[in-house]
C-alpha cells in the first residue's frame, strides 16, 4: 500500500444481527482528498464511519487507517482522527472553552500547544463569542462548530465528519463548505452527507452507497457521466405572434415536428414540454455517448424551422444519486418488504425520509411514479386483505 | 492512568455543576443528623437508629449503622446513574470513546470520580465526631479506633456499591433507569442481612445470605473491627462489576 492511501477498507462487513449493514465494500482514501460519502438515510454511512473511528468493530473485513489496523491498533487510529459524530453529541453542561481543553487533554496536548491551536480553531470555526459559554445554551449550528472545533484541536491529518452541515443554516453551510475545501488542502477529509449540492461544492469524489454496498466512487464527472442517460432539450417557433417570422414557409405544426425529431438518429425518446403557443418544446432523451445536437441543427437546416432554444441538460448528480439508490426508497415505500431488524436504523431518522420523499415528488421523473406505483401497491394489498 | 484522571475530572466538575452533587452531599448530611439526634432511639430492620443522647455513651455507632443504608438507597445510584447510562442516551459517549482513549480507562475515569465523590461526602461526616469530641464541644472521650474502622467500612462499602452501580449504569441507557435498579440491587444487598437471623437454622441458605449480605460483612466494621474477609468480599465485588461494566461497554463492537 502506498503511503498517500490514508483510509483503505477491504471487504467491510458489518452485520446487526441477520441485517447486514455493510456487504463487502472496498474503498480507498488518498491523502488531501475531500470524499462525499453519499447514501440514503439507512445505506450504512454512519456505520462505516463508526467502524474507521473504532467506536464500532467491523464483523468481517479490515480496515487501516493511516497506516494503522483499526482492530489492533486502534489508539494510533484514533490519535490521527478527528471525529464529528451526527448532531454533534457535547457535554451540555460544559462551557466551550472547557470542552476544548477537555479534548485537548484527552489527546495530550500541552498548555502551549493548546493555546496555539485553540486560537487557530476558535478563529476558523467561528468560537470567538460562545467561548465562555456553557454548550446547553448554544444553537445547533454553534454546536456542530464546537464538534468541529473538537475534531481539529489536535491538528488531525485525517477528518471524519458525519453529517456535518444537518444543523447549519444556509449561510452557515455556504461557509463551513468554503472552510471545508481550505482545510481540505493538507487534510484527507471524509464527510457524509445527503445533500448532493454541498457534495457538488466542495468534494472532487464521491462514494455513493445504498444497502451496505457501493454503488458507485470516483470523481463527480465520472459518477454523473456513470448514468448513461443525457436529455436535450429543443424548442422551435410554432408562431411569431404579430412580428415577422424568420424561417422558410408556415411554421411547423406539433405533428410535422414530432415526426421529424423522432426520426433523428440516436434520439429514444421524446416528451413534450410545456409551453406557450409561440414554441413546440421537447425533452429529446438520447442513448449513451450519442450527441444528437449536430443532427438536429441539420434537421433545423433542412427543413427551415426556427430553433429558439436547444441545450443540453447535463445529468445532474442527483438525477444519478436516485437512480442508483432507488431501490432503498422503493423498499421503504411498500409494505410487502420484509422486516429485517435493521430497518429500526432507519425508523430512527424517519424525519429526514419525509423530506426527501418531498423531493421526489417534485421531480417529473421515475421516482415519483415509483412513488405512485408503491401507493398503488398498498391499497391493492389493502383490498386484498379486506 | 492521565487519562482516567483526565475523565474522572471531567465527571466530578459536570457533578458538582450540576445540583445532583450538592443535593446528595447536603440531604445525606441532613438525614444523618435526623437519624441521629432528632428521632428516638429504635431499631428498624434490626439496624438501631437515633437516640444518640439517650444512649449517653461518647460513641458514633449510630452515624456508622445509618451511613450504609444512606448510601445505597440515596448517594451511591444518585453518583453512578449518569456515567454511563446518560452518556450512552445522549452519544456523548460515541466522542468520548472516539478520542484516544482505552474502553479501560472511560470505566475507571467514572468509578473514580463516583469514588471522590463518595469520600468528599466521607470527609464532610468527619465534621460529626470533631465538632461533637474535639472542638468546639467536648462531649466526651472518643474512642477513635472504631471511628476510622467504621469509616474504613464505609469506604470498602463505597467502593463495591459503586462498582454496582457503575455496572448497571453500563447496562441501561436511562438514568433513571439506572438509579432504580441500583437502589433496588444495593437495598436488597444490603436487607438481606437481616434475614440472617430468620433463617440462622437453614444452615447452607443462612450461610450463604450471610456470605453474600453487605450488612453482615459491613457490621465487624462498624463495631470497629476490621475483617479481612470482607475487604477481600468488597474488593472482589467491586473488580467484578468493574469487569463486567468493561466488557459491557466493549460490546457496543460486535451488537
Amino acid at each position: 500500500m502506498s503511503n498517500d492511501v490514508m483510509i483503505h477498507a477491504s471487504h467491510l462487513s458489518k452485520s446487526f444481527g441477520s441485517f447486514r449493514a455493510l456487504d463487502k465494500i472496498d474503498f480507498d482514501v488518498k491523502r488531501g482528498e475531500i470524499v462525499g460519502f453519499l447514501g440514503p438515510n439507512g445505506a450504512g454511512k454512519s456505520t462505516t464511519m463508526r467502524i474507521l473511528t473504532c467506536f464500532i468493530s467491523p464483523t468481517s473485513g479490515t480496515v487501516t487507517v493511516n497506516g494503522h489496523d483499526v482492530f489492533d491498533e486502534s489508539l494510533q487510529v484514533r490519535e490521527s482522527l478527528g471525529y464529528l459524530p451526527q448532531r454533534a453529541p457535547l457535554y451540555l453542561e460544559m462551557s466551550v472553552l472547557e470542552y476544548l481543553r477537555f479534548a485537548a487533554d484527552l489527546r495530550h496536548l500541552d498548555a502551549d500547544m493548546f493555546r496555539k491551536r485553540a486560537r487557530s480553531v476558535v478563529e476558523v470555526c467561528g468560537l470567538a463569542q460562545v467561548l465562555g459559554k456553557e454548550i446547553r445554551h448554544l444553537s445547533h449550528g454553534y454546536r456542530q462548530r464546537v464538534g468541529l472545533a473538537q475534531a481539529l484541536i489536535h491538528d488531525p491529518p485525517i477528518l471524519i465528519l458525519d453529517e456535518p452541515t444537518s444543523d447549519l443554516d444556509p449561510n452557515e453551510k455556504a461557509e463551513f463548505l468554503d472552510y471545508l475545501k481550505q482545510i481540505g488542502q493538507q487534510r484527507t477529509v471524509m464527510l457524509s452527507t445527503h445533500n448532493l449540492a454541498e457534495v457538488e461544492a466542495s468534494c472532487a469524489r464521491a462514494i455513493i452507497i445504498s444497502r451496505g454496498r457501493i454503488v458507485a466512487d470516483g470523481p463527480l464527472d465520472e459518477i454523473r457521466a456513470k448514468s448513461g442517460r443525457v436529455r436535450y432539450v429543443v424548442s422551435i417557433q410554432e408562431s411569431a405572434a404579430g412580428g415577422k417570422y424568420r424561417g422558410r414557409g408556415a411554421p411547423p405544426t406539433k405533428g410535422e415536428v414530432e415526426d421529424a425529431l423522432g426520426k433523428v438518429p440516436g434520439v429514444g425518446k421524446l416528451t413534450e414540454l410545456p409551453t406557450d403557443e409561440r414554441a413546440h418544446a421537447y425533452e429529446l432523451v438520447s442513448e449513451q455517448d450519442v450527441d444528437v445536437r449536430p443532427e438536429v441543427f441539420q434537421l433545423m437546416v433542412d427543413k427551415g424551422w426556427v430553433l429558439l432554444e436547444l441545450h443540453r441538460d447535463a445529468q445532474t448528480l442527483e438525477d444519478v444519486f436516485r437512480s442508483l439508490t432507488i431501490g432503498d426508497e422503493r423498499r421503504n415505500r411498500t409494505l410487502t418488504a420484509t422486516t429485517d431488524e435493521g430497518e429500526d436504523e432507519e425508523e430512527e431518522e424517519s424525519e429526514e425520509d419525509e423530506e426527501d420523499e418531498e423531493e421526489s415528488d417534485d421531480a417529473d421523473d421515475s421516482p415519483a411514479e415509483d412513488v405512485k406505483a408503491a401507493k398503488g401497491d398498498v391499497k391493492a394489498a389493502k383490498e386484498e386483505r379486506s | 492512568m492521565r487519562n482516567v484522571w483526565i475523565i474522572a475530572k471531567r465527571d466530578l466538575r459536570a457533578q458538582f455543576n450540576s445540583p445532583v452533587a450538592y443535593v446528595v452531599l447536603g440531604g445525606t448530611m441532613l438525614l444523618l443528623g435526623v437519624l441521629m439526634f432528632v428521632l428516638p432511639h429504635m431499631a428498624v430492620a434490626g439496624v438501631s437508629i437515633g437516640g444518640f443522647w439517650e444512649i449517653d455513651r461518647a460513641t458514633l455507632d449510630e452515624m456508622f449503622t445509618c451511613l450504609p443504608p444512606l448510601m445505597s438507597i440515596f448517594v451511591i445510584p444518585a453518583l453512578t446513574m449518569r456515567s454511563l447510562a446518560a452518556e450512552k442516551g445522549s452519544g456523548t459517549l460515541e466522542l468520548l470513546i472516539t478520542m484516544p482513549v482505552k474502553d479501560s480507562e472511560v470505566i475507571l475515569g467514572k468509578y473514580l470520580s463516583a469514588f471522590i465523590s463518595v469520600l468528599i461526602l466521607l470527609g464532610l461526616t468527619l465534621l460529626y465526631p470533631v465538632a461533637m469530641f474535639k472542638w468546639p464541644w467536648q462531649l466526651g472521650p472518643l474512642d477513635w479506633g472504631p471511628v476510622w474502622a467504621g469509616y474504613l467500612g464505609c469506604i470498602f462499602f463505597a467502593g463495591a456499591g459503586i462498582g454496582i452501580g457503575l455496572m448497571v449504569s453500563s447496562l441501561t441507557e436511562s438514568d433513571v433507569m439506572a438509579f432504580f435498579i441500583t437502589l433496588g440491587a444495593l437495598v436488597i444487598l444490603y436487607a438481606i442481612g437481616s434475614m440472617v437471623s430468620v433463617v440462622r437454622d437453614w444452615h447452607v441458605l443462612g450461610d450463604a445470605i450471610a456470605f453474600v449480605s453487605f450488612q453482615s460483612r459491613y457490621q465487624s466494621f462498624a463495631r470497629g473491627l476490621i475483617d479481612t474477609r470482607a475487604v477481600v468480599y468488597f474488593t472482589s465485588v467491586a473488580l467484578l462489576c468493574l469487569l463486567v461494566s468493561f466488557r459491557s461497554l466493549e460490546s457496543r463492537k460486535w451488537s
